[in-house]
């Protein structure tokens, strides 16, 4: 059995085509969800369009407890009062 | 020059430098996002269950930073992403929310949103509890230098969150500036129900709130802090979301301005029961955002 030499231009080209596959695999890998782009950003999301936002009415309360809004919530055992966001400041940290 | 692409003289020469260049520069494109970090400086807290980061894809990246840019006073760093822009959204030099340019696919009737992301400690214990209570994965965990890991979830009802383990740390818990997130709520068909799903992801402390209007309203918390509420879906919504609310200082007089800027008011200024107003606005776009008006008073003592 003789054993032929492979000219390096052979070996440099099937290096390089390997490198194309896999960057490209890279490139195009993260799909199945519309906010993936370019190098495969994972954030950003488009709706269907069917979602609604806003519409209530006044007394629909959305925003957090606050203080001393202890009310009469049914809170699990051992739990106090709903708390409320963070009251702290940076600049008086 | 001309030697290098006289093909006709060494074929296989030719094929070479194409295949170089070419390969070159997919690997550019390629290279992986280097985003800014959450928490600057960096810190060593954890605060999982807290909404640390918002993003939204938009098909006008320009629009909504001239409209956010003139509503809260954000400034963009642009970040290019091979085929794309992604834009920093910064307040008063820090990073806060991350805007996407990308144009809605052809014929399908999609519409931007902000995208809320919830701090975890593991992003991929965190999926896998999330799927075993009914969760579906919309995007698989990345990581990217900088930010840290991320994955894009959706809760049993369809709402879509991302969960977040900052490189950096967690945002220390201190009072939103006017223009920054202050608050996140989900509106869903049964909030007991997600919040059974999301205590199970994020050890969320649970807490029922009284309610005249009809309506079930629960507040997430963990560490002793109020970090998000779920809300009975209105009747006129057809899809679990989340919605994310932004300090203001006068709500009515930031409701006009975005109407000035391009946007519309879906939800007029009224007082809620924090004693402040609420508003919900929507951008150029058509991205929601809403509008808390948050007195320093406002707040119950820190716990100890």
């Amino acid at each position: 059995m003789s054993v032929q030499s492979v000219p390096w231009e052979v070996g440099i080209v099937g290096l390089l085509l390997l490198g194309l596959v896999t960057a490209c695999v890279g490139v195009v890998s993260p799909g199945g969800y519309d906010g993936s782009v370019g190098v495969g950003y994972v954030g950003g999301y488009y709706e269907p369009y069917v979602a609604t936002y806003g519409g209530w009415g006044r007394g629909y309360n959305v925003a957090p407890p606050r203080g001393g809004d202890h009310g009469d919530h049914r809170a699990p055992a051992g739990h106090g009062g709903p708390p409320s966001i963070p009251s702290r400041s940076p600049q008086h940290h | 020059m001309s030697v290098l692409f006289d093909r006709t003289r060494d074929p296989l020469r030719g094929l070479l430098v194409l295949l170089a260049l070419t390969s070159c520069s997919v690997a550019l494109a390629a290279l992986p996002l280097d985003l800014p970090p959450v928490s600057t400086p960096a810190s060593t807290e954890h605060h999982p269950g807290k909404v640390i980061w918002a993003d939204l894809v938009t098909p006008d990246l320009g629009a909504d930073e001239s409209f956010y840019g003139g509503l809260f006073g954000w400034t963009f760093q642009i970040i290019h992403t091979g085929d794309s822009d992604y834009a920093i959204a910064l307040l008063d030099g820090r990073p806060i929310a991350g805007m996407l340019q990308k144009a809605i696919p052809a014929g399908e009737k999609r519409r931007p949103a902000w995208l809320t992301f919830i701090a975890v400690r593991d992003v991929d214990a965190a999926r896998a509890i999330a799927i075993s209570h009914g969760a579906k994965v919309m995007s698989e965990p990345k990581t990217y230098a900088g930010r840290g890991r991320q994955a894009v979830l959706a809760d049993p009802e369809g709402a879509v969150f991302a969960v977040l383990a900052s490189a950096s740390g967690d945002p220390p818990d201190f009072l939103a500036a006017p223009g920054d997130w202050i608050w996140s709520a989900s509106f869903e068909r049964d909030p007991k129900q997600s919040a059974t799903f999301y205590k199970a992801v994020f050890g969320y402390d649970v807490f029922d709130l009284p309610s005249d209007d009809g309506a079930e309203h629960v507040i997430l918390s963990s560490d002793d802090y109020a970090r998000a509420a779920i809300h009975t879906l209105p009747s006129d919504h057809r899809q679990p979301h989340w919605l994310n609310f932004i300090r203001v200082v006068d709500a009515v007089a930031t409701a006009a301005k975005a109407v000035a800027l391009g946007g519309r008011v879906v939800v007029e200024p009224y007082v809620d029961r924090h004693g402040g107003k609420i508003a919900v606005i929507v951008d150029p776009t058509g991205a929601a955002v809403a509008l808390m008006e948050w007195s320093e008073t406002d707040t119950k003592v820190e716990p100890k």
